[in-house]
C-alpha cells in the first residue's frame, strides 16, 4: 500500500508523524530543498510550555477568550497558550475533522455537546476524569448537572463544559413600546407568542412589503426541538438509544407544523428572499426585527447595539415547559503532548476567576453555579437585564441525543425543515424525507 | 496586407457592440468598487444608485481593524512572490530541456505533458491532502508551493517548450562553440529570447496562486499563516450583511491581479502567426 | 541526451510524479477502502461504491453537475467564439476591448463570488434594483431552487478569458490568403465563416472544449461553496461539494474517493467521446 498507509493506525500523536517512510523522506527533502526558506516560523524557545486552544465564535467572543488567556498567562507564566479562532461553527466542525484526520489537532478544543461524540467514539479525545479526581480544588458538584451530563461517553467524562444556555427570545424593547405591547412574561404561551409576533410584523411604508418582522429564527432541527418537547413530542424514538427519527409522531408533527406556519401561514418571520437579502440576526441588530431566537451566544454581539434597548425572555410554553441545552466544553485531544499544561488551562478556564472573565463578556451562562449566581453574570448594569431567566429555567433544559452521527442527522433534517419553513415542501413531505434520509446515520452511529 | 481605416457605418456599429460588451464585462467590477464605498451599516439601497451618496473610504480602514487583514495580504504576497519565480524557473528549465532533447525523447515528453494536462489536478485535492497530511506538512506553505516543482502547470512547461523550439538551433550551436554550458545556453541565449512567454507565464501563474482559494483553505490552520482569500471567506461567514466592508476586502484582493494584468495585457494579444515564426525542423 | 538536460527535467518529473500521478493512483486505492483518517484504511472491495449508490444525495449531485457542465460548456464555447470573432481584427480600441473581456477572469474566485452575491441580492442588489427601475421584477435568482444552479452558470460565463485568448490565437493563425481568395470567389461573410474559419478553427475549439470539460466540474465548487452553500435544498450541490462534505464533514475519505473516481471516469468518457467525434468530423472533412 502506498506510503505505508497501513501503518497510519499507529500514527497517533507524534510517533508516526516524525517516522517518515523512505519515499516520504525523499518527498520531504525534494519539497524542502525547493521551498524551505521563509516557510516555517521559528520554533518557540524550548523552556516555555506551549499549548494551543481552538475556539469558534464571533469577533466579540474571540476577545473574551483572548482576555481569558491573558489572565491565564499571568497565573501560569510558564505556559503559553496559542489561540486558534474560527468564526463559523460549520467551518469549525470541518476544521476539527480535518485536523483529527491529519493527526494534528489543537491541544485543547472547544466543542459543542452535539458535536463531540463523533470524536469521542474515535478515541481522539482524552478523558479528564482522572485529572478531576486528582484536583482537590475542583468538585463536579459545583457545576450544573445538565451541562455535565451529555459529556459522559461510556461513563467517562470527556470534556469540561464552560456554559449551559437555553434557547431564549431576544426582543427589541423599543419596538414593543412603539406597538404598545407589554413585554413578554415568564409564562407566556404559544398563542401569546404568535399574537405578539403578528402585532410586530409591519409594512411601514405601505408598499406591500413587510419592512419589520415580528420574529427571526434559523429554520433548523435544533431550533424547532424545544417546541416539539413542549408539545409532548420527541425528536427520536428512544432518546437514550435512538434508532429512528420520530418527527412523524402526531405531537412532534404538530409542533413542527406550528413552527413552520410561523413563516408560511403567518408571515411573521422573513421569507426565503428576505432572509437571503439580509439575515434575521442582522435585521434584529438594525432594529427591523422584533424578536430573535438565540442562545446566550448572541449577547457579546448584541451588547454593541446602541440604537435601541433590548432584553431576553424565556421561550413561550405550550403543554409543558421545555428548553434546549446549548453547551460547549473544553476537550483535551489524545494527541496533546503536554497534557498537564492542557489540564492546567481547563482548570483555570472553569475556575471562578476564569469563568467570571468570560461571563463578563456576556458570552456564556457559566456552568459553575457560584459564578452563574454572581454579579459577573447577573450584573444588572449590563444587558440583558433579565439574565436571571437563563438560570431560572435550567431545570426545564433538555438535551438532544448524544450520538456520533448526530451532526449529520441534524444537517439532513435541517435541510428538510428549511424547505418546509420556506414553503418549498409540505410539512409531511419534509418529515417523510427527513426520516428516510437520516435513517442511514442512525445505523452508522458508533455507540 | 493593408487594412484601410475609414469610419464606415459598420465600423461605428462595431464600436458600439464592442463597447457595449466591454461595459457589460466591466459592470461587475464597477459595482464592486462603488459598493465598497458605501458606508458600512448604512441602510441598504432601495433604488438604483450609480454612485453611493455618502461615498467613503472608511471601509478600507475598518477592514484592517476588524481582522489581521494586513497580515493576510502580506502572506499572500509572500506566497505569490515565492511561487512565481519558482514556477518560471522550473517551467522554463523543463521547457528548455524538452526543446533541446533528441526527437524521440521530445515526443514522449510531449505526450507525458499532454497527459498531465488531461488530468484535472484541481480534482486531486483529496488524495493530495492525505499525502501532505501524512508528511506532516499541514499548516505550512509547502503544500501551496509544492506545485511549483512541476512548473505549477504542464501548460506553462509546454508554452516554454513551444517558445524555445522557435529559436534557431544555429544560435545555440554558436554559443556552444564558444564554450557555453547547457545551463548557460538556457540562461543567456534562451531566456532573453522568450521574454514574452515568460511574461505570460508570470501573469498566469501569479493569478493562479493569488486567486486560489481551495488550497490555502484546505491546508492552512493558523490564522498567522492565512492568505487573503481564506481571510475574506472567514469574514464573509462572520457577517453576511456588512457587504460594503466585505467588498472593500474584495477590492483589495482584486487590485493586484487587475493592475498586473492591465500592465502586461499587451503580451496577450499576440497577433503573429505561428507558421511565420516556428522554425522549420518539425518534430 | 546530456546530463544537464536531464537535470533540468528532474523537478518537473518529480513534481508530476508526486503531485499528479501518485495522488491519482491513491484515489484508486482509497476508493476501495473505508478510511476516516484516524484508523488504518480497511479494504472493503466495492462496498464504498454500493454505499454511494444508495446515498440519496449522490444522484442529485450527479444531476446538478451534469446540468452545470452541460449548460455551461456550449454557452462558454459559443460566447468565447463570438467574442473572438468580434474582436479578432485590428481596429481602433480593440486591445482595450479585449482586455475588458478578459478582466473578470483575473478576479479572484472569492472576490468574484462576493461581488455576485451582492449584485444578485434579491432586495438590495444593484442588478435587482436596476431591473426594477426599468420595470422588470427579477426572480430571487439564488433563492429559488429552479434558478440557483443556472445563476451560477451565468455568473461563470463572464470568466471565459482564457478560451477567448486561445480562440484569438487560433483565428490569427488562419492564413489571410484563404479569406482573400474566398472573397475573390464571391464568398459571403457566412460562407467564409462556414467553410474557412470554422474548419480551421476546429482544433482550437476542440482544445477549449476539452479544457472546459476537464475543469468545469471542479470549478463549480467555489461559487457553490461561497454563494449558496449547496442550497437551496441541494439545488447547487454538485459533486465536488458532496465529495468535500463526505471527506471533511463525515470523515469518509474512502467514499469521497469512490465518488471522485466515478466523477473522473464520467469525465474521461465524455472527453474520449468528444475527441473521437471531433476526429471523425475532422478526418471526414479534411482528407
Amino acid at each position: 500500500m502506498p506510503l505505508g498507509l497501513r501503518e497510519l493506525h499507529k500514527s497517533k500523536a507524534m510517533s508516526m508523524r516524525y517516522r517518515l517512510s523512505p519515499i516520504a523522506l525523499v518527498v520531504a527533502l525534494v519539497l524542502a530543498s525547493c521551498a524551505a526558506p521563509a516557510v516555517r516560523p521559528p520554533n518557540p524557545p524550548l523552556e516555555t510550555r506551549a499549548i494551543s486552544l481552538m475556539v469558534f465564535g464571533e469577533p466579540a467572543e474571540k476577545a473574551a477568550y483572548e482576555e481569558l488567556i491573558a489572565a491565564f498567562h499571568t497565573a501560569h507564566p510558564d505556559i503559553r497558550v496559542e489561540l486558534i479562532h474560527i468564526p463559523s461553527q460549520r467551518d469549525y466542525q470541518r476544521r476539527l475533522s480535518a485536523d483529527f484526520a491529519a493527526g494534528t489537532p489543537a491541544d485543547l478544543v472547544l466543542i459543542n455537546y452535539r458535536r463531540y461524540a463523533n470524536f469521542a467514539a474515535r478515541g481522539v479525545l482524552h478523558p479528564i476524569g482522572d485529572y478531576i479526581a486528582a484536583n482537590s480544588d475542583l468538585s463536579l458538584n459545583d457545576f450544573y448537572q445538565p451541562a455535565l451530563a451529555p459529556f459522559y461517553w461510556n461513563n467517562e467524562l470527556m470534556c469540561m463544559p464552560q456554559n449551559l444556555s437555553s434557547l431564549v427570545v431576544y426582543y427589541n424593547k423599543d419596538l414593543f413600546d412603539q406597538a404598545g405591547l407589554a413585554y413578554p412574561t415568564n409564562d407566556w404561551t404559544w398563542d401569546d407568542f404568535l399574537r405578539t409576533a403578528q402585532a410586530l410584523t409591519r409594512d411601514l411604508d405601505g408598499d406591500g412589503q413587510t419592512d419589520q418582522h415580528g420574529l427571526g429564527t434559523d429554520p433548523s432541527l435544533f431550533r424547532v426541538a424545544p417546541f416539539i418537547w413542549q408539545n409532548n413530542g420527541d425528536l427520536v424514538n428512544n432518546p437514550s438509544n435512538p434508532t429512528r427519527l420520530s418527527l412523524d409522531d402526531p405531537q412532534s408533527r404538530a409542533a413542527v407544523a406550528w413552527f413552520v406556519e410561523l413563516q408560511t401561514v403567518h408571515g411573521v418571520v422573513p421569507d426565503a428572499v428576505a432572509e437571503q437579502a439580509e439575515n434575521s440576526e442582522s435585521r434584529f441588530l438594525t432594529g427591523r426585527l422584533a424578536m430573535f431566537l438565540n442562545s446566550r451566544r448572541g449577547v457579546p454581539t448584541y451588547r454593541t447595539i446602541t440604537t435601541f434597548d433590548w432584553d431576553v425572555a424565556p421561550l413561550p410554553q405550550n403543554l409543558r415547559r421545555a428548553g434546549i441545552l446549548h453547551s460547549d466544553a473544553y476537550c483535551m485531544t489524545t494527541a496533546t503532548q503536554d497534557k498537564d499544561a492542557a489540564w492546567q488551562f481547563i482548570a483555570y478556564a472553569v475556575s471562578e476567576a476564569g469563568q467570571s472573565l468570560v461571563a463578563k463578556s456576556g458570552r456564556i451562562v457559566p456552568s459553575r453555579k457560584a459564578v452563574a449566581e454572581s454579579p459577573a453574570f447577573l450584573d444588572p448594569q449590563t444587558k440583558p437585564a433579565n439574565s436571571r431567566i437563563f438560570i431560572e429555567h435550567i431545570e426545564d433544559i433538555r438535551a438532544v441525543p448524544v450520538m456520533s452521527t448526530w451532526v449529520d442527522i441534524e444537517e439532513i433534517v435541517g435541510k428538510e425543515i428549511e424547505r418546509a419553513f420556506y414553503g418549498q415542501a409540505s410539512v409531511d413531505e419534509a418529515i417523510r424525507t427527513a426520516i428516510t434520509n437520516s435513517q442511514e446515520y442512525f445505523e452508522l452511529a458508533v455507540r | 496586407m493593408s487594412r484601410t481605416r475609414h469610419r464606415s457605418p459598420t465600423d461605428w456599429g462595431w464600436q458600439l457592440v464592442a463597447g457595449g460588451l466591454a461595459l457589460l464585462f466591466g459592470l461587475p467590477l464597477y459595482w464592486l468598487f462603488t459598493s465598497s464605498l458605501r458606508p458600512a451599516g448604512s441602510p441598504p439601497p432601495r433604488t438604483v444608485e450609480w454612485f453611493p451618496h455618502a461615498a467613503t473610504l472608511t471601509n478600507y480602514q475598518r477592514i484592517f481593524a476588524l481582522a489581521p487583514f494586513g497580515h493576510y495580504l502580506l502572506n499572500s504576497l509572500i506566497v505569490a512572490s515565492l511561487a512565481v519565480p519558482l514556477t518560471l524557473l522550473t517551467a522554463s528549465l523543463a521547457g528548455f530541456a524538452m526543446a533541446r532533447a533528441p526527437v524521440p525523447i521530445q515526443r514522449s515528453l510531449l505526450l507525458f505533458s499532454v497527459t498531465l494536462l488531461l488530468i484535472p489536478t484541481a480534482a486531486l485535492w483529496l488524495p493530495r491532502y492525505i499525502l501532505f497530511a501524512r508528511l506532516g506538512l499541514l499548516d505550512t506553505w509547502l503544500p501551496l508551493l509544492a506545485p511549483t516543482l512541476m512548473g505549477s502547470n504542464a501548460l506553462y512547461v509546454l508554452l516554454f517548450y513551444w517558445s524555445f523550439r522557435r529559436i534557431s538551433p544555429e544560435l545555440f550551436d554558436a554559443a556552444r562553440l564558444e564554450g557555453s554550458s547547457t545551463f548557460g545556453l538556457w540562461w543567456r541565449i534562451g531566456m532573453p529570447l522568450v521574454r514574452p512567454t515568460s511574461l505570460v507565464v508570470l501573469i498566469l501563474s501569479f493569478l493562479a496562486y493569488w486567486n486560489d482559494f481551495l488550497t490555502p483553505f484546505l491546508y492552512l490552520k493558523s490564522e498567522s499563516r492565512y492568505l487573503l482569500p481564506v481571510g475574506i471567506s472567514l469574514l464573509h461567514q462572520m457577517d453576511t450583511t456588512q457587504f460594503p466592508l466585505l467588498l472593500a476586502g474584495a477590492v483589495i484582493m482584486t487590485l493586484p491581479a487587475l493592475v498586473l494584468f492591465w500592465a502586461v495585457q499587451h503580451t496577450f494579444w499576440y497577433e503573429g502567426r505561428f507558421s511565420e515564426l516556428a522554425h522549420t525542423d518539425e518534430v | 541526451m546530456n546530463r544537464s538536460l536531464i537535470l533540468m527535467l528532474i523537478p518537473y518529473g518529480c513534481g508530476a510524479l508526486l503531485l499528479v500521478l501518485l495522488p491519482a493512483l491513491l484515489i484508486f486505492a482509497l476508493a476501495f477502502t473505508t478510511y476516516d483518517g484516524l484508523a488504518a484504511p480497511q479494504w472493503v472491495g466495492d462496498q464504498t461504491f454500493q454505499d454511494v449508490r444508495f446515498d440519496p444525495v449522490f444522484p442529485i449531485a450527479v444531476h446538478n453537475t451534469l446540468i452545470f457542465v452541460g449548460v455551461s460548456l456550449p454557452l462558454r464555447v459559443l460566447l468565447a467564439l463570438g467574442l473572438a470573432l468580434l474582436l479578432e481584427r485590428r481596429r481602433r480600441g480593440v486591445r482595450f476591448y479585449r482586455a475588458a473581456i478578459y478582466t473578470p477572469t483575473v478576479i479572484p474566485d472569492v472576490a468574484y463570488a462576493l461581488i455576485w452575491l451582492w449584485i444578485l441580492n434579491p432586495l438590495y442588489g444593484p442588478l435587482t434594483l436596476a431591473l426594477r427601475a426599468i420595470g422588470i421584477d427579477p426572480p430571487a435568482w439564488l433563492v429559488q431552487p429552479e434558478t440557483a444552479l443556472l445563476t451560477l452558470v451565468a455568473v461563470g460565463l463572464f470568466q471565459i478569458g482564457e478560451s477567448f485568448v486561445v480562440l484569438l490565437v487560433g483565428l490569427h493563425n488562419i492564413p489571410l490568403e484563404y479569406h482573400e481568395q474566398a472573397k475573390l470567389d464571391g464568398g459571403g461573410v457566412w460562407q467564409r465563416f462556414r467553410y474557412i474559419t470554422l474548419p480551421l478553427l476546429f482544433p482550437w475549439l476542440l482544445l477549449i472544449t476539452v479544457r472546459d470539460l476537464l475543469l468545469l466540474t471542479q470549478q463549480s465548487f467555489v461559487p457553490a461553496y461561497l454563494m449558496t452553500g449547496g442550497g437551496p435544498y441541494y439545488a447547487t450541490t454538485t459533486l465536488p461539494m458532496l465529495i468535500y462534505a463526505e471527506a471533511f464533514d463525515r470523515l469518509r475519505f474512502g467514499h469521497g474517493a469512490a465518488m471522485l473516481l466515478l466523477q473522473s471516469l464520467v469525465i474521461a468518457v465524455l472527453v474520449l467521446v468528444g475527441v473521437g467525434l471531433a476526429r471523425l468530423i475532422l478526418w471526414g472533412r479534411s482528407v
